[in-house]
């Protein structure tokens, strides 16, 4: 089963509920944190004493390298790259890396052979423990745009460890990089905040989610810090709150040193709810 | 010309406020180009009336025919993402489109030509003018749509386009480190670099910095949210310090933020303490891009020595 939190907006508090959604999760059969935030992974940030058992695991992508003396310049390789990333003027080739997704077109578009593909690496995944806790975080090298790949390979990797119950964190907006990383899941915990942007952002959100029909619920975080009504937009949208998570300047202040509110009894309690619902609601849908 | 970009590596840092309060310092004269294109909140911040609006293309999108898709699987050996799986109890093969990168191998390698491009529209592109009259570029993607990048730079455009000669163009960029930022940042005068003062923020802003680093803009911070934890507060300017960035100012966490919002104000309407802080950073941030006498109205970009770096990076 897995459960992804996401949210349109960032900030809202997607990483404060995925991390004790996993702690709330270890009564079940080797659960995991999947941290698919990889452009800024913080979910480890609430586990300092985790105990990193083997050396991060670089990801890969394959990307095209010119050979010079075998190219005519003729610039087929330029009109088959949909991202831009190859550049052919007056019969010089050139490439902007950054660009490229890996896609292997323009290998198959040179007629002279004249491109080879070499590993590049984009990311590294890293697998630690916290007690029964497994964490698994993705991580985007500074300067790389290929976010997707590496969320990719983050998820494969989670994929092939048997757990009973898996929380993906996941990165802000609806394009993308949050796309790929609800991909997969059973259930979506959007977290929202009662503010005017974090609802304009919800909304798109929840449209997101519903176009890849997997079942939603939305958790109030700092409730009672706004006065935007999250309760009619989102029954106008048709999606059910799962939970509320009052604002407390206590809280803010925890949250802000990444402490696991593990001691509030009361929050606590809230994060059994919603994982009870997210594991009955996403076990009645199927996956391909 | 000058552009400044609002960026922060962590979501909900304060970013879009900040950029906000810097675009209603400086007035009429100057563009705001809210770039979050997944999450466009500027709009709100300032409240803004639509003047025009125009459709988004990202490029075409693939699909498979399935009267003439023979089940042969070559499109699915063809892509590198995993997104063609054959349909469960059939032999033809489908695109899921939430995996699907757009690149057009399938098509390639297709022997009965059965996938075909399909446009679609993948978000629109508004302009729009705020309460104080300053124009507004801003977007909306469709969710699940791709090329957040590609639409930045729309973005960017349209507020070139705008902005005469000697305005400033103030970004909000998107939180994160990979394409939308880059295309965010990328060639503009001044980074603000917003640093929450938590162990996320100051993680996430961390590997901002080094992005900007690479990119080499020049940058200045803000921190936001001081006051909840004195080791964050002290890490928070630690960084900045590492980093030798200026810092403009400090934020304190303060509810009277939110509220000042919600009755429709900026951050520069706030009395008191907080007020007078954030009015200070802004002074500040428009000193490093404007010099000491800002003189918006003669025009002109400062000669500073971030100059010979302008040329865009990507």
């Amino acid at each position: 089963m897995v459960i992804a939190v996401a949210s349109g907006k960032g900030g809202t508090g997607k990483t404060t509920v995925a991390a004790h959604l996993a702690v709330a999760s270890r009564k079940y059969q080797k659960p995991l944190l999947v941290d698919l935030d990889v452009e800024a992974p913080d979910a480890s940030g609430y586990f300092p004493n985790a105990e990193i058992r083997e050396p991060p695991v670089p990801i890969n992508v394959l990307a095209p390298r010119l050979l010079e003396e075998r190219c005519t310049g003729c610039g087929l390789c330029a009109k088959s790259c949909r991202f831009g990333a190859i550049l052919a003027i007056g019969g010089v080739v050139t490439m902007d890396e950054g660009l490229c997704k890996g896609c292997g077109r323009c290998i198959g578009a040179c007629p002279s052979s004249a491109l080879v593909e070499i590993e590049v690496q984009v990311g590294v995944s890293s697998s630690m423990m916290d007690g029964a806790l497994g964490i698994l975080e993705g991580r985007l090298s500074v300067g790389d745009t290929r976010s997707t790949t590496v969320i990719e390979a983050t998820k494969r990797r989670a994929g092939a460890i048997a757990s009973e119950i898996q929380v993906r964190d996941c990165p802000p907006g609806v394009s993308c990089p949050a796309t790929h990383a609800i991909e997969g899941a059973d259930y979506v915990v959007l977290v929202a905040e009662p503010t005017q942007f974090s609802l304009h952002d919800l909304g798109a959100a929840i449209s997101l989610v519903k176009g890849q029909g997997i079942p939603l619920g939305v958790v109030v975080n700092k409730d009672g810090f706004g006065k935007a009504d999250v309760a009619a937009f989102c029954e106008a949208h048709g999606a059910p709150i799962v939970g509320r998570i009052a604002f407390l300047r206590a809280r803010a202040e925890s949250g802000a040193a990444a402490k696991l509110w593990t001691a509030d009894d009361l929050f606590m309690r809230e994060m059994d709810t919603i994982l009870a619902r997210a594991r009955e609601d996403g076990q009645k849908t199927s996956r391909l | 010309m000058s552009t400044i970009s609002v960026a922060s590596g962590k979501g909900g840092a304060g970013k879009t406020s900040i950029a906000a309060a810097i675009v209603s310092t400086l007035g009429l004269g100057c563009v705001f180009a809210d770039c979050d294109v997944d999450a466009a909140n500027g709009a709100i911040a300032l409240g803004s009336t639509l003047k025009d609006q125009e459709a988004y293309f990202a490029g075409p999108g693939f699909r498979i025919e399935a009267d003439a898709c023979i089940g042969c699987g070559r499109c699915a050996a063809s892509c590198r993402f995993g997104a063609i799986l054959r349909k469960p109890e059939t032999s033809i093969y489908t695109i899921m489109t939430e995996l699907c990168e757009r690149c057009g191998a399938c098509q390639d390698n297709c022997p009965t030509r059965a996938i075909v491009a399909y446009e679609k529209r993948a978000g629109t592109l508004f302009v729009s003018e705020t309460r104080q009259g300053i124009p507004l570029v801003h977007a909306e993607l469709v969710p699940g749509e791709d090329t957040s990048g590609k639409l930045v730079r729309k973005v960017r455009d349209r507020a070139e386009q705008i902005a005469e000669g000697n305005s400033h163009i103030v970004i909000d960029a998107p939180p994160g480190i990979a394409c939308p930022v880059i295309a965010s940042l990328s060639g503009v005068e001044l980074v603000v670099i917003v640093v929450e003062a938590s162990a996320s923020g100051i993680r996430d802003a961390e590997r901002l910095i080094e992005l900007v680093g690479s990119m080499k803009r020049k940058a200045v911070a803000i921190i936001n949210k001081t006051g909840l934890d004195d080791t964050m507060d002290r890490r928070a300017r630690e960084l900045i310090d590492r980093a030798a960035i200026a810092l403009a100012g400090e934020i304190p966490f303060d509810r009277a933020l939110r509220s000042t919002e919600e009755s429709g104000g900026t951050w520069l309407s706030l009395d008191g303490d907080v007020g007078t802080r954030i009015k200070a950073a802004i002074r500040f941030v428009l000193t490093v891009i404007d010099g000491p006498s800002r003189e918006r109205m003669n025009g002109g970009h400062p000669k500073g020595e971030d100059h010979e770096v302008r040329n865009s990076d990507r």
